[in-house]
């Protein structure tokens, strides 16, 4: 037990001394911006359900069959979100983390690395969907007015359901370590969950929710109410939590008591066969994971005359630079399931316009066409600010330790900045402009309307691309294990904010001519001087946003760079 | 070639580390094949070859880090695979790239691997502070590891390794990062403990380094052991009149490549 302790204890330090490193202050200013955007979101949940949980009760007969099953799919939900995440966090710390060369050469027992390990990725899986399912609860036990054997059964339910979820998943994965080298199974994981998320979304999405809505869709009340009946199968951990928190909070201890010594048994019993699999094979696993993964593809001898005949106008050590950045981003297969999920986004964004019941509006129908044609260019370019937070603002940081290659190359930081940027614009400016176009034509919108949307988008995509690679650039992170994460760092955050002002300030500028121009032309009317001059203003204002969101954040990266020391 | 110059009964009594027919496949590549060597205590053994010959793996093997695919080591006689805890007790492991806790301080982090090793407290507090004077190193013992240069962490790992007075020190390229003072250090106090009876195995590109230090050296290529002996043995074994280790070597591992 002694020895476990130590092994936790760089950790312990770790997080007491972050107080006193170097960007202590801009650490605590991070802690704060992050600690009141998550009380916010807890706040929200916490007045949605309480909400949801009010309006339910004033269903006469329905509203506790609403509730139980809202519990059991959050249930479902959270164990859900935990399985992802532990299975990602116990394979980091079990055999990817950057310290377990150290760690395996003391004189320590496999065992004891392992239950340190374990311990932290618990805690590390676990945290967070812990917060975020008590304003759930919370709600549940004022709605029904719950006594305190209720938040005493919540507190005791979710320890085990972690203990159990984590345990299973270092299980599974020490296994297939024994198989795979560690390496292979993070992309493999990832992979699978990320068909998995797109299979689930193709489903729901193909499902047509919205059908729900039109009451003429209800063959059988019957069958509706049994559906929301249906029990979870008795062998499952979540059922036997289900059942613990529904009957605490019917006031049935017994029944309660029952379900949560299940539900803590089998934690137990969890956790000692993941420490007797730890015994048997952990470092089995842990030693295969040092050999590299061999490539899936091998590189074609021929590329380089091909990027040559391709990148013929640019410089040599500019080409180098795009050479590498493709080959780099490809190469890597983490990327490869985000591409795909991007891909299925962009099907089920365009699959919903081509569904939505325009037909079935009061709203006339050109006017509502236009209005939503309108809102869908600041949309389109939500979804590529999402998608640059994910792939262009880590472009700066996934350089890591290979930066003073950067610094060292005959190139300017500025030649560096701009490759960057042009690499993610043409296919990011591709994707918006498809988003946009094909929208438009399932939404038969005015040829002015076309037009507009397409210029539009035009001049927001080279704005966002640079603020990722500047900002990518203000707030580098070299030193992470995982740059792919920067985008839900504090420069990811800000990235985030100053893009959705600068959406929005561009739709506010377009907003007051375009109705205009529009209602002008649903009448035939010609636009008066004032509103000839009042449009040139605001679109002139529009495009000098834009440029600005080009080059500024170009420049301020430029200078965060060339002064790093 | 194999030319081993082992002299008769070297693998007897006093052998401290002693690695039988050690191998290690990286799927099809055999990394290292068929590792025999034995070391005895009280002497600093370098282990020399040409990039990717298989002195960093045979090193972690060595270390228990890593498993072999097959064959032995024996720590002062006790198996790695079979005590891995009791052997690694005796050892001072100092890797290549060593990983230190960024935000712990110096103290903080000898303090974490002393725990580990079973150092008393009053040991602790003694040996480190003689260590961290020795190593010119008591006036960042309470500043975070962020802080350190290269040669600093490599200077802390070093006293590391050293505080619970291990009997066997395998490290592994211990002279990168050090300035010429820092190389002299290490040198002394390596060449100090193997004096008191330490047994050192060492990995190196610094032909120099091992010429000066070494009692024996072992050359590797491509996996296998092709030569071992002092720097005399293995000239005469290199059929060179050059009296310098660099000369051996590229005659030798030249040979080995062809």
């Amino acid at each position: 037990m002694k020895e476990i302790l130590t092994l936790l204890k760089p950790r312990l330090h770790s997080f007491r001394n972050s107080g006193a490193s170097a960007g202590a202050i801009g650490l605590r200013i991070r802690v704060y911006v992050f600690g009141a955007i998550g009380l916010a979101f807890w706040v929200g949940i916490f007045a949605v359900f309480f909400r949801v949980l009010t309006y339910f009760q004033g269903i006469a007969g329905l509203g506790d069959l609403l509730a139980n099953k809202l519990l059991s799919m959050v249930l479902l939900t959270f164990t859900t979100l935990l399985i992802f995440s532990s299975i990602i966090t116990v394979l980091s710390k079990l055999y990817l983390s950057r310290d377990l060369m150290l760690v395996h050469s003391l004189p320590v027992s496999p065992r004891s690395i392992f239950l340190a390990r374990w311990i932290e990725s618990t805690v590390d899986s676990s945290w967070m969907v812990v917060v975020y399912s008590l304003p759930v609860f919370l709600s549940y036990g004022i709605v029904y007015g719950a006594g305190p054997f209720f938040y005493v059964t919540i507190l005791l339910s979710f320890a085990p359901l972690c203990l159990s979820v984590s345990a299973l998943s270092a299980a599974v994965v020490m296994s297939v370590a024994v198989i795979l080298p560690a390496g292979r199974i993070r992309t493999l994981i990832v992979a699978i969950s990320v068909v998995l998320f797109v299979v689930l979304l193709l489903a729901f999405r193909l499902m047509r929710p919205e059908e729900l809505t039109n009451p003429e869709n209800f063959t059988s009340v019957v069958q509706y109410f049994q559906s929301l009946q249906t029990p979870g199968s008795p062998l499952l951990p979540t059922t036997w939590v289900y059942d613990g928190i529904r009957a605490a909070l019917s006031r049935s201890t017994a029944s309660s008591i029952f379900h949560l010594s299940l539900s803590l048994s089998f934690a137990g019993a969890a956790v000692c066969g993941a420490t007797w699999l730890s015994e048997a094979i952990y470092f089995r696993g842990y030693s295969k994971a040092q050999a590299t993964p061999g490539r899936l593809f091998a590189a074609s001898p021929r590329r380089p005359a091909n990027w040559r005949k391709v990148l013929g106008l640019l410089s040599g050590p500019a080409r180098a630079f795009v050479i590498k950045e493709v080959r780099t981003f490809f190469r890597d297969q983490t990327q490869w399931p985000q591409l795909f999920l991007i891909a299925a986004l962009v099907f089920i964004y365009l699959y919903n316009f081509s569904v939505l019941p325009l037909d079935r509006s009061p709203i006339r129908l050109v006017y509502l066409q236009n209005t939503i044609s309108f809102l869908n260019m600041g949309l389109a370019v939500f979804v590529l600010t999402a998608v640059a937070a994910r792939f262009v603002f880590p472009a700066v940081s996934m350089e890591g330790d290979a930066f003073w290659i950067v610094r060292a190359a005959p190139v300017p930081i500025r030649t560096f900045l701009w490759i960057k940027f042009f690499v993610y614009y043409l296919p990011l400016l591709a994707m918006a402009e498809i988003l946009i176009v094909v929208t438009n034509l399932f939404l038969q919108v005015t040829p002015f309307m076309m037009v507009l949307s397409t210029i539009t988008v035009f001049c927001m995509v080279p704005g966002v691309v640079s603020m990722a690679v500047g900002l990518g650039a203000i707030y580098p992170d070299f030193k992470s294990e995982n740059p792919a994460q920067a985008a839900t760092s504090f420069g990811g955050l800000v990235f985030m904010i100053l893009c959705t002002g600068f959406i929005g300030v561009v739709a506010l500028l377009e907003a007051g001519p375009t109705h205009a121009i529009f209602m002008a032309g649903m009448r035939n009317a010609n636009l008066t001087l004032l509103q000839w001059a009042w449009t040139a203003a605001s679109f002139a204002a529009a495009v000098g946003l834009c440029a600005a969101a080009v080059f500024m954040p170009m420049h301020l990266g430029e200078k965060r760079l060339s002064d790093l020391q | 070639m194999k030319t081993v110059v082992e002299k008769p009964g070297a693998t007897n009594g006093g052998v401290m580390i002693e690695l039988r027919n050690l191998t290690k496949f990286y799927g099809d590549t055999k990394a290292v094949d068929g590792v025999s060597l034995a070391v005895r205590a009280g002497e600093i053994f370098g282990f020399i070859g040409p990039n990717g010959a298989g002195k960093t793996t045979t090193i972690r093997m060595m270390g228990g880090i890593l498993a072999p695919t097959s064959g032995d080591i024996l720590i002062g006689g006790i198996d790695m695979a079979g005590d891995p805890r009791t052997a690694k007790k005796i050892i001072g492991f100092i890797p290549d790239r060593p990983f230190l806790y960024e935000k712990l301080t110096g103290v903080e982090f000898l303090r974490f691997s002393a725990d580990l090793y079973g150092v008393e407290e009053e040991a602790f507090l003694d040996r480190s502070a003689r260590l961290l004077k020795q190593f010119s190193h008591d006036e960042w013992g309470n500043e975070l590891v962020e802080a350190y240069s290269h040669g600093m962490k490599q200077r802390l790992i070093i006293v590391a390794a050293l505080l619970h007075e291990p009997r066997v020190i395998i490290v592994d390229e211990p002279m990168v990062g050090l300035d010429p003072a820092g190389i002299k250090m290490v040198k002394d106090i390596l060449r100090g403990l193997a004096d008191g009876g330490t047994t050192i195995f060492m990995s190196t590109h610094t032909l120099a380094v091992a010429e000066d230090l070494c009692d024996r050296i072992g050359v590797i290529s491509r996996g296998a052991v092709i030569a071992t002996g002092t720097v005399r043995e293995l000239e005469a074994v290199a059929e060179t009149r050059e009296a310098d280790l660099e000369a051996v070597f590229l005659r030798l591992t030249r040979e080995e490549a062809r």
